[in-house]
């Protein structure tokens, strides 16, 4: 009951004008975003991160801007599927199976009205599920000492490669490498100054919106050039919409239990939205077994992974809102986000900002609805920015970006950091570092030293404090586990997902 | 060959000792040292680098190709085009440094100069008047001003 009136209050500020423009707003640019080839959730949510901070928006608003692209990113990412056959990010992968011979049986229409609405369903499966287990978690995790908090957070550095991740190590590595940029500035605890080298400028540490700006959009700038200079798109025409309440209630059931699983795959850690959508795929196709047409078109092959995948995002957003783990890489820049608002994600955040985090989740309803409405009557206008070539795309998103950057704090040392994280970006990711660690641990460094130092002062130095208590125990076996277990699943997910992307 | 990760691996590895000594050099914090203190969070940081750059060194994976050397000097001016715009912004002003910015990325990703010229023009000025006009973050006019 306690829950339904949260959830109530939330709704008053989530169905304030202001509110419903932020995520009208929100969810056009995500779609946007998300349709365009190359360009991800994480993507977006990082390049309008700086925009959100120059306007001073409240943390509510701002949240509930950037939860709207990150909704609106997971829609826009099955357009380029279904129509170019190129997915936006990973987790759109699975939606090409079905949706680009759909659209090449000149059922492009239908297969865009299915996926929008098998994401509506998933998200708002997945947001009910929020409601229900976010604040149970929290209240759970009100238990959690200095000690549990440390290994709550190597816990989510370990499961962060997650299933495909390649190489543990490099995982470790880019979460070393983050950390370690997080411990420049002057210690709190003792004012001592680290590697500031006596410049003023890092006396504060380094600020991560720059950090994920350059990592993220100024990276994928310079990939971008290498790649695809030039090329335009080659586009699938699309046909009148054609969908009757027939066709929706056969992909019914197909979108709920993806939806389920996707929410699943969401919540824990490290797995995330490309495993929600596949997980969500092959089942489907398990269940529907012969009497399906799956890889050659069928509308269920093309619900499944879409309500998967808008599940797992919304899914993913319980860690991060009640541990301050974020489960994905744009949870992480959303953690980002929070962080710089002086809001500080965990279970605390639930009961001294419980406006907050209600106005959002309030708003995640909203924006889905927004999402659901705008994209059936508008997908023609989402198709015609597909057949806009990147060439003049990149450059505008780049300079949207560097703006954003510029107005925070009006200096060009900032964009100097930025290209140079850019560089730094493009040269770890073509070593196959992954970034989002990175990140991960510009983030969590000082709440993770802080818990390490708290438990430690605690126990007069003891370092066995923080193996004591059961739960403690229990967080480093799961961590050991993430670390251990993708090492071994890994493979086998990533040359199915291969397996069923070639043989189709 | 796998060079990438060697070479990755032994610059990490520097990186971690450089890293770790430095953290040994810290000053002792006012009113005493404690059993952790500035230093420990960093030293085990270190030791976490380190034993990730040896494996990288002694297990590296296949490498993925490097540019062109046309393309690195390629990537490196669009790098340095970006440096020169964060630069200009003040005193040539806004406009005229997106214009810049914008056309030199349009052309270098293929597109006709007239196009780019285009592209640059109309971004630069719709950007400039919705931060200027609707969120009211003012970006410099610079040479414009008069």
């Amino acid at each position: 009951m306690e829950t339904i009136n949260l959830l109530m209050q939330g709704f008053a500020v989530a169905l304030t004008p202001e509110s419903i423009m932020f995520a009208i707003i929100g969810s056009i640019l995500g779609t946007l975003i998300g349709a365009l080839p190359g360009l991800g959730p994480a993507n977006g949510v990082a390049i309008l991160i700086p925009l959100a901070f120059s306007l001073g928006l409240s943390p509510t608003s701002s949240l509930i801007l950037l939860t709207s692209v990150y909704a609106g990113a997971m829609y826009g990412g099955r357009i380029s599927s279904i129509l170019l056959n190129i997915p936006g990010d990973e987790p759109a992968m699975m939606t090409c199976l079905d949706g680009y011979p759909m659209a090449l049986k000149g059922k492009a229409a239908e297969a865009l009205a299915i996926s929008a609405i098998a994401s509506f369903i998933g998200s708002l499966i997945a947001t009910i599920g929020l409601v229900i287990l976010a604040p149970i978690l929290a209240k759970f995790a009100l238990k959690f000492g200095p000690a549990e908090y440390f290994a709550l957070f190597a816990l989510a550095f370990a499961t962060l490669g997650g299933i495909t991740g390649k190489n543990q190590f490099k995982t470790l590595m880019a979460a070393a490498l983050g950390l370690m940029i997080a411990s420049v500035g002057i210690d709190i605890s003792s004012g001592v100054q680290r590697y500031t080298f006596n410049t003023l400028e890092l006396f504060e540490g380094v600020d991560f919106i720059i950090a994920i700006v350059g990592l993220f959009a100024i990276s994928e700038l310079l990939f971008f050039i290498e790649k695809h200079a030039g090329d335009g798109m080659k586009k699938v025409a699309v046909n009148r919409l054609k969908l009757t309440m027939k066709d929706v209630i056969k992909v019914l059931p197909s979108s709920i239990r993806g939806a389920l699983l996707g929410f699943v795959a969401g919540v824990l850690p490290g797995a995330g939205a490309s495993l929600g959508s596949f997980v969500s795929y092959t089942l489907e196709k398990k269940i529907v077994g012969t009497n399906g047409d799956f890889g050659k078109g069928d509308p269920r092959g093309v619900a499944a992974p879409e309500a998967g995948n808008n599940g797992a995002a919304s899914g993913a957003l319980v860690p991060m809102l009640t541990l301050g783990v974020p489960g994905s890489g744009t949870t992480a820049v959303l953690l980002a986000m929070l962080i710089s608002l002086n809001v500080t994600p965990g279970p605390m955040l639930f009961q001294q900002n419980a406006d907050l985090v209600w106005g959002v989740i309030a708003a995640l309803f909203v924006g889905n609805l927004v999402l659901l409405l705008l994209n059936i009557p508008m997908v023609g206008i989402f198709v015609k920015l597909l057949s806009i070539p990147p060439k003049y795309l990149m450059p505008i998103v780049t300079l949207v970006a560097s703006v954003g950057i510029y107005s925070v704090s009006h200096s060009a040392l900032d964009l100097y950091f930025m290209v140079a994280f850019g560089v730094v970006g493009y040269i770890l990711r073509k070593v196959d570092i992954p970034l989002v660690p990175v990140i991960l641990g510009m983030l969590l460094g000082p709440e993770m030293e802080k818990s390490l130092r708290h438990a430690l002062v605690l126990s007069d130095g003891d370092w066995g404090a923080l193996f004591n208590s059961g739960l403690s125990i229990g967080l480093w076996v799961v961590a050991i586990l993430g670390l251990v277990l993708p090492v071994i699943i890994g493979p086998i997910v990533r040359s199915k997902m291969r397996q069923a992307k070639t043989s189709d | 060959m796998r060079l990438n990760d060697r070479v990755f691996g032994i610059l990490m590895l520097i990186l971690a000792f450089g890293y770790g000594w430095e953290a040994t050099q810290f000053p002792e914090p006012f009113g005493g040292g404690e059993s952790v203190g500035p230093e420990t969070f960093p030293i085990i940081l270190s030791f976490l680098l380190g034993i990730s750059a040896v494996y990288l060194i002694l297990k590296p994976d296949p490498d993925e190709a490097w540019p062109a050397s046309k393309m690195l000097l390629e990537l490196s001016a669009v790098a340095l085009a970006i440096l020169v715009f964060a630069w200009a912004i003040e005193p040539i002003g806004f406009i005229p440094a997106a214009i810049m910015i914008v056309s030199y990325l349009c052309w270098r990703m293929g597109a006709k100069p007239k196009n780019c010229l285009l592209t640059g023009t109309i971004s630069s000025v719709v950007m400039f008047l919705i931060f200027n006009n609707m969120l009211e973050l003012a970006l410099p006019l610079g040479l414009l001003e008069f």
